[in-house]
């Protein structure tokens, strides 16, 4: 958790100053008895009113003070609590942006968020309160047992002994409930994931009638959460009790030895009634310390969960290579490769060996489950693959600079993504100073014209978070269209035509054959129609090749792929009646 | 503006106070708890008080020393119980009523009509749920715990002041008013530079939810620098007004406590005049000085929960804006659709999703018991908009569909949509155990009927791979199955449920072909006598369909079987052909 201390870089001074101007307020403030001290001793047995207008002229000057230095601190406590706060979201956002594919697979982005949002607010808040009035507490307390010595060494050892057992009571309570905010940020995280879930998947669990046992299960997950929250909730609610009576029986003791000192002589009343006065001193800072450390507590919870996601190190280590520099007559190669996903049972993909060279159109099917998509997301190095290379114009991915190797890539995924913002916005995704031209261009190729020239307000049109307001075959043309802009070396259709009709998707594959540019194209589909013209065919099943040709050699060939493209023809005659 | 912003906060306390009702008992035992704890806490000085006075300098008088000392420590243990039991209903009441909240905020968001869900960002939703009830349950529990302690507080030492000298007592009571005038002020002005707060927050979430969310894309297309930038920009925009609002907010303790200091200094100054005067002893001044510190530290205290409580309120408008969201018309007392036929109606039903922008038009059609109607067309023309009018989950804008003879305005929502079985392009799963996701449609079902449903599927042949088979637990984003293997789980879940009228929009379209073909067949099987409504693009696959439509752009621009349209030689002709002129 230290490692968070860093981001209060560039305010430090700030940081610094917030405790320290709090610390010049509580000094005008204990000020404050003194000068009534001097109204009593001086003011008041002389009867000298000009004297004691002017002790109360000071007591207010001191209030101006005290005023002046609060502000100041409150401020740097402020700014330096915000910004800090700000520059560990920021920090903690890129830090997510840096993971690869294996580490989000595995945090999942629910709990994701609610570290940037929910967590963080915390966490702020916490660093505020810690820099305003944490300080403040301790002076004080250790103020007052000075004051104490001074006086009477002999009383002062009940002092010595009322600190470590609130230290006990404070710092326990602390320790205890740590681990139970941390479970009660856990919890929240299930009730966000299911607040999530049930606004993406509203149709589905609508049509499956499913309200009623969606809000039984929620008020399920909240009420576990709640239950967790009173339970910490209920430990923390002794710290207060406790304290207090720690700090009274301080008094009980400092009373009774106190009684038995004067009747010796070794003490006086007004000595008594000096030591009791700093103990309640203590007592009342210790009330407002109570409130604080639960903040303090919540907050380092908090801070503790956004620290293990800084700590969660990407499994990929970037290469430094801007651009290839071997001259290879291929443009993919898979030498050998196997791929298992973290925590699976099997391998995905085992085994693939195959070369496509520059400009090839490469098909890839399979039936449902056979590591298509898993194959083609080792190019673009969404994953490493666990044995054997993968190689892009004769270099290893993994050498890329990741940047450099996706700019020569685009990837169309199957599941279609669009985001909050205008047409041109998004398309401008895959290229960000394209021009109107360019992205025409590029919408025309991917056979999305009409999906514009249908919007009145053409590319403008803004499009809702997660495409709400166009349909999947619209969504799709323009996700294809997002990655013509940038007119890549490598093009990857993962299953990218699924939603388009026949005649769209042919109209497709010709506009992408002729792209002048003429990129290496790898199409992976479930139909044979989209990918039998492509200039080879990769036929996969289980993770393994069975088949690598030409769409009449595998014919031929590979019964796999003779068993496809029957089935698919006779599926075509045997609907005729 | 202002007070446009001050009577929308008044709002905002009532229906919190409405919230609360249900916990008025336990409230009123917080604030008798309360009482009585501070008015020991503040009797206990008294006795130490008279404790020390026995301890005179010529002569210490240990039995009454100690007499009041075991006053004390009862009255000390009493007090320390009675605040501890006060925190655990505090702690009671604000968990419970921000879990009520959660609670009625979800079973608004199963309630609101889908319109409201597509048209608003879901981080935004969400950021509502979480983040700010969390504020706001920070903001109850500091308001139960010092508010009422701290009006007690104030009371109880007013009353000793008054009976100690009630001229001073009155500079005190005229005097100290002038602290929350000032809380007033500024509270004012940070409720609005709260809810700035709130809003961009909100944004920010949004923003959150959909780069995070998405992550993957944002990284294909090395976006991560942009999103960094944008993150970036409303990062500084929140930090901004956070900066004001929590600074704006800090000053009002402060602020609060420099008009009691100078209270004090009034009091000192009357009160010592009056020593000089003779109408006050020493000790008295003393007493009092003491207590005017006690007496105006509470409205500090209240003073800083004020600025707490602009915080939460500032949060609850947000909530109950989404719990108060008008929900989608209630079909309770409606007659419940039995024994469904499949006979559905369409008559003159018009529909767009935008008003003035037309999309179905007069809209009419009949569908008989056991059809099977297939809607083709090129992509966009209004396919899933026809669904989305079939489950209700929009209803028309005029016209009316009925489904047994019955509007289906007139009947309950859950006795139309458990009629349907429905299969979406977009499949949706949710994160627990395959089985959950199999039984969803009918939560009754044994495993056996369970695993035959996913065997006609043949979704069990890869479930059985699966490390742990059918309690596989699918991830948030479904981990490594794929889509096709999704689709299949989600057909699968029909099969279970075994619905009278089916609406498959492209299910197969992630599916390889052979899959497909013994799906079809199942599928064929289920449909056997059922009304179905099939979208697909495969033409093959809806050859034999009892009614064909062909739509574009919102209208039917053919009607008809296959070999009838094929004889007209129109648009379905030229799509077909299309498609099978390899």
């Amino acid at each position: 958790m230290k490692e968070l201390l860093k981001y209060f870089k560039g305010f430090r001074i700030e940081a610094i100053c917030a405790p320290f101007f709090k610390i010049i307020e509580v000094v005008f403030e204990l000020m404050v008895p003194l000068v009534v001290a001097r109204i009593i001793d001086v003011g008041i047995p002389s009867g000298d009113k000009g004297y004691i207008a002017a002790m109360c002229g000071v007591m207010v000057l001191l209030g101006v003070v005290g005023l002046g230095s609060t502000l100041t601190a409150q401020y740097f406590a402020a700014k330096s609590a915000v910004r800090f706060t700000s520059a560990v979201r920021q920090a903690l956002f890129d830090h997510i942006q840096s993971l690869s594919f294996t580490e989000l697979d595995n945090l999942g982005p629910s709990t994701l968020i609610t570290r940037l949002t929910n967590d963080l607010n915390q966490v702020q808040n916490g660093v505020n309160l810690t820099l305003r009035l944490l300080m403040r507490s301790p002076i004080i307390v250790f103020g007052a047992v000075f004051m104490a010595f001074s006086i009477d060494p002999g009383s002062a050892w009940i002092f010595v002994g009322v600190i470590p057992a609130l230290s006990i009571v404070i710092f326990g309570i602390m320790l205890i409930s740590i681990p139970l905010y941390t479970k009660v940020q856990r919890r929240l995280d299930g009730v966000l994931l299911k607040t999530k879930e049930n606004l993406a998947g509203a149709r589905v669990i609508r049509a499956f009638c499913m309200e009623e046992s969606e809000t039984r299960d929620f008020v399920e997950k909240n009420d576990m959460l709640a239950s967790t929250q009173k339970f910490v909730g209920r430990i923390s609610s002794i710290m207060n009790p406790m304290t207090y009576v720690i700090v009274n029986l301080g008094i009980i003791f400092l009373i009774y030895s106190g009684a038995l000192r004067v009747e010796a002589g070794a003490l006086t009343q007004g000595m008594v009634i000096a030591l009791y006065n700093y103990m309640s001193q203590i007592l009342t800072e210790l009330v407002k310390l109570a409130n604080l450390i639960i903040s303090v507590t919540k907050s380092l919870a908090c801070a503790k969960r956004v620290s293990a996601v800084l700590a969660v190190r990407s499994s990929m280590t970037d290469g430094t290579l801007e651009e290839s520099n071997r001259k290879s007559e291929y443009s993919v190669e898979f030498n050998d490769v196997s791929f298992r996903y973290s925590g699976a049972a099997a391998d995905s993909v085992e085994r693939v060996s195959v070369k496509i060279k520059k400009g090839e159109t490469v098909g890839i099917i399979g039936s449902t489950g056979c590591g298509k998509t898993t194959l083609v997301s080792l190019i673009p190095r969404f994953y490493d693959c666990s044995e054997g290379e993968v190689l892009v114009d004769g270099v290893n991915v993994s050498q890329y600079r990741s940047e450099s190797l996706r700019d020569k890539i685009g990837t169309v995924m199957q599941k279609s993504v669009l985001f909050n913002g205008s047409i041109r916005e998004n398309i401008r995704w895959g290229k960000p100073d394209a021009t109107d031209g360019e992205i025409m261009d590029a919408v025309k190729a991917a056979q999305a014209e009409n999906v514009v020239a249908a919007k009145p307000e053409g590319l403008d049109y803004v499009i809702e978070q997660g495409g709400k307001n166009l349909s999947g075959g619209q969504m799709q043309r323009l996700c294809i269209a997002r990655a013509l802009v940038k007119k890549p070396e490598i093009l990857i259709l993962d299953d990218s035509s699924s939603a388009l009709d026949y005649a769209t998707d042919a109209a497709l594959r010709k506009s992408i054959a002729s792209l002048e540019y003429n990129p290496t194209v790898l199409t992976v589909s479930q139909r044979v129609s989209t990918v039998m013209h492509a200039d080879r065919i990769i036929v996969l099943e289980d993770g393994r090749t069975v088949g690598i040709g030409t769409h009449d050699e595998l014919l031929s060939e590979c019964p796999e792929y003779k068993e496809l493209y029957e089935s698919q023809i006779k599926s075509s005659s045997g609907g005729v009646r | 503006m202002r007070r446009a912003g001050s009577g929308a906060q008044t709002e905002t306390i009532k229906k919190l106070v409405h919230m609360l009702r249900k916990y008025r008992v336990l409230m009123v035992m917080s604030i008798i708890f309360a009482a009585a704890y501070v008015i020991m806490t503040l009797y206990a000085p008294i006795i130490f008080g008279k404790a020390i006075d026995n301890i005179a300098d010529d002569g210490v008088n240990l039995g009454m020393v100690v007499e009041y000392l075991v006053k004390a420590g009862i009255i000390v243990a009493a007090a320390s119980v009675l605040q501890w039991i006060m925190n655990l209903i505090n702690n009671r009441i604000t968990f419970e009523t921000v879990r009520d909240i959660r609670d009625r905020a979800f079973k608004k968001i199963e309630a609101l009509p889908l319109k409201y869900i597509d048209s608003h960002a879901h981080g935004d939703l969400v950021s509502r749920v979480i983040a700010d009830v969390d504020q706001l349950a920070d903001g109850l529990l500091l308001g139960f715990s010092q508010f009422f302690t701290g009006v007690v507080t104030i009371v109880a030492t007013l009353c000793f002041m008054l009976s100690i000298s009630w001229k001073i007592s009155l500079i005190t009571v005229v005097l100290t008013p002038l602290s929350l005038f000032v809380a007033r002020f500024l509270a004012k002005s940070t409720y609005d530079l709260f809810k700035r707060q709130s809003q961009t927050r909100g944004r920010q979430t949004a923003l959150i939810d959909e780069m995070i969310g998405s992550q993957k894309v944002v990284k294909a297309y090395n976006y991560t620098g942009r999103s960094h930038k944008r993150f970036c920009e409303i990062n500084d925009e929140l930090t901004k007004v956070s900066v004001k609002a929590i600074f704006l907010s800090s000053l009002v303790n402060p602020s609060t406590r420099f008009v009691n200091a100078i209270v004090y200094a009034a009091v000192g100054l009357s009160g010592a005049f009056s020593v000089v005067a003779g109408t006050v002893t020493v000790g008295g001044l003393t007493c009092i000085l003491n207590y005017a510190n006690q007496y105006t530290k509470p409205f500090n205290e209240i003073s800083g929960v004020v600025t707490e409580l602009q915080n939460a309120l500032a949060c609850a408008a947000r909530i109950f804006e989404l719990i108060e969201a008008e929900e989608q018309p209630s079909d309770a007392g409606n007659e419940e659709l039995r024994d469904i036929t499949g006979h559905v109606q369409l008559d003159n039903v018009c529909f767009s999703y935008v008003p003035g922008r037309k999309l179905i038009e007069n809209f009419n059609l009949t569908v008989e018991p056991g059809q099977r109607i297939a809607i083709v067309g090129p992509t966009g023309c209004g396919k899933t908009t026809l669904i989305n009018l079939l489950m209700r989950f929009y209803d028309v804008d005029s016209g009316s569909i009925r489904v047994e003879g019955k509007d289906i305005r007139e009947v309950t929502r859950k006795s139309l949509r458990s009629g349907y079985g429905m299969v979406l392009q977009e499949t949706w799963l949710k994160s627990g155990t395959i089985r959950e996701n199999i039984k969803m449609g009918c939560p009754d079902a044994s495993d056996e009927e369970m695993i035959e449903a996913a065997k006609a599927t043949h979704a069990h042949s890869f479930i059985k791979r699966l490390p742990q088979g059918y309690d596989t637990v699918i991830g948030e984003d479904g981990g490594s199955i794929s889509a096709g293997q999704k689709q299949l789980l989600c057909i699968t879940r029909v099969m279970l449920a075994k619905p009278p009228v089916l609406i498959l929009d492209e299910a197969t379209s992630s599916i390889d072909t052979k899959t497909e073909i013994r799906v079809q067949r199942a599928f064929e099987k289920l449909m056997q006598g059922k009304t179905s409504f099939v979208v697909a693009h495969r033409l093959s696959t809806i050859m034999s369909s009892d009614l064909i439509l062909v739509m574009k752009d919102g209208n039917v621009i053919e009607k008809g079987t296959h070999d009838q349209l094929m004889a007209a030689g129109g648009f379905y002709c030229e799509l077909y052909n299309s498609q099978f002129a390899h």
